[in-house]
This record gives structure tokens, sequence and C-alpha cells, in this order.
């Protein structure tokens, strides 16, 4: 599998970026009344995207030895994961109100800005490193 | 005679025959079988192995989970090897090289291929000879192959220790360290292996096949499908077209036959049925079904992923807690166990229901019942832990630990508990519906058959008892089979077809007397091929040609009812639709449409697949068995355990509003993780293995070389996105039930106009 890995990190950095941007999108248009983001087809396309980058994600943490959970970043990115996809589906459907949906948005997009700086730099503080570095 | 009792009298006639020719190829299999021999000596009279040694190799073996960790006979798991297949090959290649190092001072793999071919045909030629003296219970072997298995013996007493030489192999075949800490123990695994692999090359006495029919293939002894396996195969192919012309003819003529068309309830039947107390303590039976079924897809899920990491779970070393033979125990295990559990509130559900009658003291037996159910699973789970990790001792490890054999793993004392457990059920179900038994009304054959297929399901397990701790494994091969075909394959389509057509009948969709013929019929044809097909398991087991050619013929005509199945699918969607209160029973519905999609995908097309001998003899013990497996038992047994739950679900709580997405998320994410996982992974990995296989021999298609390549692992990757899928289905199932008890919304439901029960 080792082989593998730059491939495999390769369709997972862009299975983040697809997954990222399209939530970045749809939400955006959520915000605004439209509709159609939330069609089928679309969803689907997101539980596809999302589906492959779980499988490139479980692949890597097979490859990378067990050196990869020190320090804490991926504990810190999953743990943000978890709050990220609690507060897109409050932003795209559950939210009850137009506002709770755009401060769900909002907060969402923050927390995915600091999984990807905590997957850039490996360590937990994230973008919070950058601005004391 | 009316048609039911014609019916009936077939039926019966039809089972005395099956069995009595089923009981007569048990003696012929019991007389035939490869002898175990008291010593296995070379011909300068040195002991090699004793009878004890293979014996209580067989033992180890079984304590470290037996079938659970690759496989005999080609009867087990998937990822470490065929022991016997493996065994023969190293054998082989030992003996070949000792001979061409002594003659030529090079290894067999260095000469050049025409004294390849020379020697290749010396050790067919000794090693395929029969020197069993019958008269002295001894096996004699030249020293060049007692060398061989010395040589053979120190890989093996490696592999299953902590040698730091075997690691690479150990992760390849997901076994833990120290697999079998005592190196005594070690030894003995050895002289079980050997007599396995004894007995797959050595010739019956007076014939040319060895004892196993030439399994495993392996050119280096000769080792070849025998002229029976494909005239077989030949035939079952031709019986199979012969018996769906035969039923085709039959659904034409009854294509004619028109009934009256029913008068159609305007409202639900079953919206007044009474619940009684007994009928309302089966709930807790379908939390458990929920909560089993999501720890075996969990340990499905980390039995899937020791094949990519062998001893460890994303850099966590898991299987020096939880190895792969106990996950796989397990995750096989609970589901026979989650899915009987489904049929045994059903069967306690429905049977007050149908008759009216709340016998005294029946929700006491309903809770007690459950309550042993409990104390089952943890009780054999607890003791297949110690078993596997070595703690418990090969004395008590058949009563209380692992006992190896693939679904009937439990130890014996729990075996029994189960099967008085089945009992106990029986007995609460046939007294809930006496009344109904014994009323003189057009229900009762349909009634009798339902009850009939709850006793042979709880008398069919009784079969897992029918060995001992040191039977002759082709023995234990057939009663197993009879747990695992005729229980599950058997009795259980038995009662899947007469409760789902006892249900329609109940709701008013069809009428009595034609679901009684239909039902009758059916069970008529799935036993016709069912009973001895049991035998198609049986090939290579040990046993005679007869077992080939009843398994390949009758096993083929399991398939012909499959074939029309698409005739009941299309008549329950139709039934679904037949009325607007039909809307609350859409999901259960839509499950028993899955039910029928599977039998014919799963059970027909990839059970067949794997059916006809000359393809078996190659594909058994490859991953399109658990293709055949997963699509089949889950697919059709497990469908309908999850549709049966729900339908019990829809009249316990009939004012409950069902959530549409939940069940519709479930019901579809259940159906296409399911294809992903067969399609992705299970399929294309099989067809690779098939071509090995063919090509260089059946261990190369199980051996780490094969399995440990990039393609592999890629394919075994493949199965996240089909597994991810399943798992929100059955996470939306389960969300479903808790949401049902914890907080439900209501909704209005129109009620007949003067129903009491549903029985009357």
């Amino acid at each position: 599998m080792l082989e593998f890995y730059p491939h495999i990190k390769s369709v997972h950095v862009y299975a983040v970026l697809a997954s990222g941007s399209l939530f970045f999108l749809r939400g955006l248009l959520v915000q605004a009344g439209v509709r159609w983001p939330m069609a089928a087809g679309v969803r689907y396309l997101s539980y596809t995207i999302d589906t492959v980058l779980l499988t490139a994600a479980l692949m890597l943490l097979t490859i990378l030895p067990a050196a990869i959970y020190a320090n804490g970043w991926l504990a810190a990115k999953l743990g943000l994961l978890v709050a990220y996809i609690g507060l897109g589906t409050f932003a795209l459907r559950r939210g009850r109100t137009r506002q709770v949906r755009a401060v769900c948005y909002v907060a969402a997009v923050a927390v995915f800005v600091s999984m990807y700086f905590i997957a850039r730099t490996h360590d937990p503080l994230g973008p919070l490193k950058l601005l004391t570095s | 005679m009316n048609s039911t009792k014609k019916l009936w009298l077939g039926l019966a006639t039809l089972l005395t025959v099956s069995f009595s020719v089923l009981l007569w190829t048990g003696g012929e299999i019991h007389r035939e079988a490869p002898p175990m021999p008291d010593r296995v000596v070379t011909v300068a009279g040195d002991v090699v192995f004793t009878r004890a040694n293979i014996e209580t190799g067989r033992q180890v073996w079984q304590s470290i989970g037996g079938q659970q960790l690759g496989s005999i006979w080609g009867h087990g798991g998937y990822v470490a090897p065929d022991w016997t297949a493996d065994w023969l090959h190293r054998e082989a290649i030992a003996t070949l090289d000792l001979w061409s190092g002594r003659e030529f001072g090079s290894r067999y793999e260095e000469l050049r291929p025409a004294e390849q071919a020379a020697y290749r045909q010396r050790l067919t030629d000794t090693i395929r000879v029969n020197s069993w003296n019958e008269a002295e219970r001894t096996i004699t072997i030249s020293a060049d192959r007692a060398l061989a298995i010395a040589e053979v013996s120190a890989h093996y007493d490696s592999l299953f220790s902590a040698d730091p030489d075997s690691t690479w192999l150990r992760e390849a075949y997901a076994m833990k360290n120290d697999t079998v800490p005592d190196a005594g123990h070690r030894a003995q695994l050895a002289a079980f292996f050997w007599w396995t692999a004894w007995a797959a090359t050595t010739e019956r006495p007076g014939k040319d096949i060895s004892f196993t029919n030439n399994w495993p293939a392996e050119s280096l002894v000769g080792n070849k499908p025998p002229t029976s396996a494909f005239m077989w195969t030949v035939f079952s192919v031709l019986f199979l077209i012969a018996g769906i012309a035969l039923l085709g003819w039959y659904h034409a003529v009854d294509a004619a036959r028109h009934d009256k068309p029913l008068t159609l309830p305007d409202t639900d039947p079953l919206a007044m049925v009474v619940v009684t107390p007994s009928m309302r303590a089966t709930a807790k039976y379908f939390w458990v079904v929920i909560a089993l079924f999501l720890a075996q897809i969990l340990l499905g899920a980390m039995t899937a992923h020791y094949q990519v990491e062998g001893q460890e779970m994303y850099g966590f070393a898991i299987s020096d807690i939880l190895p792969y033979s106990l996950t796989r125990t397990w995750h096989t295990q609970l589901a026979v166990l989650w899915i009987a559990t489904a049929w045994l509130g059903t069967g306690l559900y429905i049977a007050p229901a149908v008759s009216g009658h709340e016998p005294k003291f029946q929700r006491l037996g309903v809770n007690l019942l459950w309550v042993c159910l409990l104390i089952i699973v943890v009780g054999a789970f607890a003791g297949q832990w110690f078993a596997v990790m070595q703690k418990l001792g090969l004395d008590n490890n058949f009563w209380f630990g692992h006992q190896g054999w693939e679904y009937v793993d439990l130890g014996r004392f729990w075996q029994w508990f189960l099967f008085i457990g089945l009992g106990l059920w029986l007995t609460l179900v046939g007294r809930a519906l006496w009344p109904a038994l014994t009323r003189r009304d057009e229900s009762q054959s349909i009634v009798t058959l339902l009850f009939l297929s709850t006793v042979a399901i709880g008398l069919f397990y009784g079969a897992g008892l029918m060995w001992g701790e040191h039977t002759h494994i082709s023995m234990v091969e057939y009663w197993r089979w009879w747990v695992v075909h005729l229980w599950v394959e058997g009795f259980f389509e038995v009662f899947a077809t007469a409760v789902i057509a006892f249900l329609f009948t109940r709701l008013g969709l069809i009428r009595i007397s034609t679901a009684t013929v239909a039902v009758l019929f059916a069970t008529m044809v799935f036993m016709a091929g069912g009973v001895l097909g049991t035998l198609h398991h049986l090939y290579f087991a040990g046993t005679p040609t007869a077992v080939l050619a009843l398994g390949a013929s009758f096993s083929a005509l399991e398939v012909v009812p499959l074939a029309y199945i698409g005739f009941e699918a299309y008549h329950t969607f139709k039934l679904g639709r037949a009325m607007p209160w039909m809307e609350r029973y859409r999901w259960p519905i839509m499950f028993f449409t899955a039910v029928a999609f599977w039998n014919l995908v799963g059970a027909g097309l990839f059970g067949f697949l794997i059916n006809p001998p000359l393809p078996l003899y190659y594909m058994q013990g490859l991953n399109l068995t658990p293709l055949h497996g997963h699509t089949a038992l889950f697919g059709v047994y497990g469908m309908l355990g999850i549709g049966l739950m729900l339908f019990c679900m829809r009249g316990m709580k009939p004012a409950a509003r069902w959530s549409n997405p939940l069940l519709k998320t479930s019901f579809w994410a259940l159906n296409i993780g399911l294809a992903g996982m067969a399609l992705m992974t299970l399929l294309p990995l099989g067809i690779l293995q098939l071509i090995a296989a063919i090509e260089n021999g059946y261990w190369y298609a199980r051996s780490a070389e094969f399995m440990q390549q990039p393609l592999v692992d890629l394919l075994v990757w493949m199965r996240v996105p089909g597994d991810t899928v399943f798992s929100v289905g059955a996470l939306a199932l389960a969300w479903f039930v808790f949401r049902l008890w914890v907080r439900p919304q209501k909704e209005e439901v129109a009620l007949p106009d003067n129903s009491e029960t549903i029985g009357n």
C-alpha cells in the first residue's frame, strides 16, 4: 500500500477540496433562498464525494505509522469534523430560522478552515499556530 | 381427495423419501470416511504421529477458532490459507527440493522443465499410494516424506508461535502472535493438518481419486478434478433447465385458472388487533435484534479490516484482545442470532394475535426466554473469548469454549441451552396457537404449516448436537450442514414463505385457500431440492462419489423456484399498493420484496455459481463463497427479519406515525450497500482468485503471495463505500426503532367497524 501513498493522499486532498467547495456553495445558495442545492442529485453528489473522502482517509490511516496520533493534531481534526457535520446539517436543513442557518453556516465554514490548517500544519492549534509563528 | 389433502400427502411422501436418502448417505459417509490411524510410521518403523497427536491437534485447531481462522478441506475463513492445501503444497515442495538437492545439488524450481516434470511424476506416483493397513491401523510413509513432514511442521511451529521470522506471514493471515503458545500443542496441530492433507491426496482403495475427490487442485501431486465432477456438473445444468421448464409449465397452467376477484377490506383489518401483554413483551426481542445487528456490522468491519492490517486497527494492536478469529466468529454467529431473534419475536407476537388466546403465564414465558437468550449470547461469547485467547484449556473447550465449526461455534453446553430455549419458544408459540390449530376452518391448513415450520426450526437445530468431541470430521461436517443448510436454507425458507403468505391472508389481501395451496406447493418445490441439496456442501469433505452425484443434482433443483421468484416479488409489490391503508405496511412490504430480489440474486445466481461440483472444485473457500453468503443470508433472511420486525411493530404501535424518510434511507442504503459490498469487492476478488486457482493451484489463490498484492488490497478497500452506505441504513433503522418508543409522533388510524381480533 505504501507505494500508493501519494496517489491516495491526492485523492483525499482533492476530495476535501471538492467536499468543502460544494458545501460552501450550497450553504451560500441556501442562505440566499435558492432551493436546488438541496435537490436529490446534489445531495447524492455530496454523499459520493464524502464517501470517497472517508475511504481515502481510512486508507491513509492504515499506511501511516502510529506516530500520526502524536501531538493530537489528528484527534483535534476528527473532533472538529464532528462539529463540522453537526453545524453543516443545521446550516443546510435543520436550522429552523434563517438566522440560525446563517450562524451555523459561518461557524461550519470557520471549522472547516481550521481543519484545513490543522491538517496542513500537523498541529492541533492549526490557524492559531500560523498566527503565533 | 381435495387438492390441499393431495399436497399434504405429497409433501409427507417427499420428506420421507428425501430424509431416508439423506440418512442413508450419512451412513455411506461414515463407512467411506478417510481412516484415522492409530500410528503413522516410516518404513523403518519410526513413529511419526499417533492417533492422539492427530485428535488433540484437531482440538487445538478448534480451540483457536477452527474454521474461523483459515479452512480445512475448503470450509472456513478466507484470509488465512486453507491448511490442507497449504500443507500439501509445502510438503510437495519440501519433498521435491529434497530429491533435487540430493541428485542435482539445486532446488526444484531451479531445474529444467523436463527434470521438473520427471520429479512431479515421481512424487505423484508415490504420494498418492494408499499405505493404510486396516488390520494394524497404521499408515506407512517413506523416510523422505518424514523429512518433508518435519520441515513443514517446523514452519507451522514458527507460524503459530511468536517467532519474529513469521511475523509478516502472521500479519498476512490475520493471526495474532502466539496463536498457540504451547509448543507441544503446535506439534499436535501440525499432525492434524498433515492428516487432512494425507486424505486429500491418498487414493481411495481401488480407485484413482483421493478421499476428498482430488480436492484441492494441486498439479505437483496429480490432484485434478475427477471425471465425476465434470459429469455431474453437466447433468446438474440439465436438471436445472428441465426443472425450470417444468415449473414454467405449471405456472402457465396455473395462470389459466382465475379465482373470483377478492373484495378487499376498506380499512386495515389488523388495526383493531388486541395487543396482549405477552405480545407487548416481545418488543424487547426487537430491541435486541437492533443491538445485535449493529454489533454484527461493527465486528464485520473489524473482520474485513484485518485483511488490510493483519494485527492492527488503524495503528492500534487490537489483535491482542480481539483477534480476527474471534471477530469473525462473533460476526457470523450474530448474523444467525439476530435473524433468529427477529423470528422468535415474530412467532411469539403473531401466535396470540392469530388465535385471540393469551395463555396463562405467556408473558412470563416470553420474558424468561428473552433472559435465556441474553445469557446464551453473553455466556457463549465469553467462552469463545477465553478459548481463542488460550485461557480455557482443551478439556473445557468443547463444552464451554469454541467448537471451531463455522456457524455452530458455540460450546456444547451453550448449544444444549439454545436447543432448550428453542424448545421453550416452540412450546410458547404452540400453546398460544392451539385454539387456531384445532379450529376446523379453512385457516387450519396454513396455520398448521406455519406451526410445523416453527417446529422444524426448533427441532432441526438438534442436528448440531449429533457429534461428539472426537467424531470423525467428515461426519461432523455432515451434521453441521444439517444445521447450516437444512435449518437455515431449508426450514427458514419454508417459514419465510409461510409467514409472508399468512400475513397477507390476515390483511385480507389474498384468499386463505389460494395461499394454502401456494405455500404447500412452494414448500414441496423448496424441499424437493433443499433436503438432498445439503450434500452439495460435502463434495470434498472426505465423502464418496454418491454425495457428489446427489448433491449436484438436487442442489440444481434448489435454484428452480428461485428462477420464478419474480412472480412473487411482483405479486408482493402489487399487494403493497392494493388499498390506500396498505401504505401503513409499505416498508415491511418493501423489505419482503427485497427478500424476493436477493433470493434470486444472492441465493439463486450467486448460489448456483458455486453449487455444481466442477466450479466448486476451484471456488470452494474463495471470496465467491462470502459473495453468496452475504447476499443470501442477509439479503434473504436478514431482510425478512427486518420486514417481520417492522410488521410486528406496526401492530405494537398502531397509532405511531412512521418516519418515511428514515425507513426509505434504511431500505435503500441496506440494499445499495449490500450490492456495493458484493459487486465492488467480493465478486471481482473472487474471480481473480478463481483464475489463480485454475492456473496455479488452489493453494496459490489462498496464499499470502496472492492475497497481499496491491490489486487485492485495493479491492478490499473498495468495500468501504458499500459498507459505509450499509451502516447508514442500519443506523437509520436503529434510530427509527428508538423513536418509536422514545417521543413517538401520533397519527389517526381508521378502524374497521366490527373487528375484535385478527384471528376472528
